[in-house]
């Protein structure tokens, strides 16, 4: 299963965030060309503090090794902000880190 | 067929066992809830099966992308909106299926949405956005040149 690069930052109440999840990205069409199994991410959703601040469900048609990026009021300096992926096979992985 | 409904089922089942107990999630699986909508072949019907409804172009929702992009591999795109918006979705013409990606918005969200697509080849990109509330469909879209195909293409 994936890894997550995350970055978190606070900047006068605004957190910004980028997370990069590694994933091949792979729909159907490319799995049968290349030979690889067919893998990509269906869903990303990040919280802070228990509080739901992005969600997004994908489609193999992202690139490969998501890279996302998104602003939010919520989170301050020290405060947690957890990540929950889930693959096209329905496994989940859960990376964190700590909003500087 | 068979195969595939037991990887949903069994996605269903692993996805809430793990993630419900420890978030308090209202988290809406788009590929479970509308199957269809990440079937489509044409925006337009994708857009039709996951919002139900056609919407009207606007200015008030808008993203940016490169005109050319030399690397159909990864795209960059930023959407933004100043709009209460309650639902964002790509859609493009250049892949087997339209929809690439369904943001649910937070209330109180920023819409400022930083994201990498693939695209197989020269096509428009729509970006649909669906107000809180009302329910009302604004839609923005653009050609994106695309020299070198991604997505195996």
């Amino acid at each position: 299963m994936g890894k997550a690069k995350i970055k978190a930052k606070n900047k006068k109440g605004i957190t910004k965030v980028k997370a990069m999840f590694t994933s091949l990205m792979a729909d159907v069409e490319q799995a049968k060309k290349t030979g690889v199994e067919v893998s990509y991410i269906r869903q990303v959703v990040a919280t802070i503090n228990d509080k739901v601040v992005y969600e997004i469900s994908m489609s193999g048609f992202m690139s490969e090794n998501p890279l996302l990026k998104f602003k939010t009021k919520s989170g301050k300096k020290g405060e947690k902000i957890v990540f929950t992926v889930t693959d096209n096979n329905g496994k989940t992985f859960t990376a964190k880190k700590k909003i500087k | 067929m068979d195969r595939r409904k037991f990887f949903k089922g069994v996605g269903l089942v692993a996805f809430a066992a793990i993630v419900a107990p420890t978030t308090s999630l209202k988290a809406v699986d788009f590929r479970a809830t509308k199957p269809e909508a990440w079937a489509a072949e044409k925006s337009v019907d994708a857009i039709k099966a996951l919002f139900g409804g056609t919407p009207t172009e606007s200015d008030k929702i808008s993203f940016k992308a490169p005109k050319l992009a030399e690397n159909g591999g990864s795209i960059p795109i930023t959407i933004k909106s100043k709009l209460d918006l309650e639902t964002v979705a790509l859609f493009q013409d250049a892949n087997p299926r339209a929809l690439s990606c369904v943001f649910t918005v937070p209330v109180d969200a920023i819409i400022d949405y930083d994201i990498r697509i693939k695209m197989r080849q020269t096509a428009f990109v729509t970006v649909v956005g669906k107000e809180r509330g009302t329910g009302k469909l604004y839609s923005t879209k653009k050609e994106i040149d695309v020299s070198i195909g991604g997505c195996g293409g």
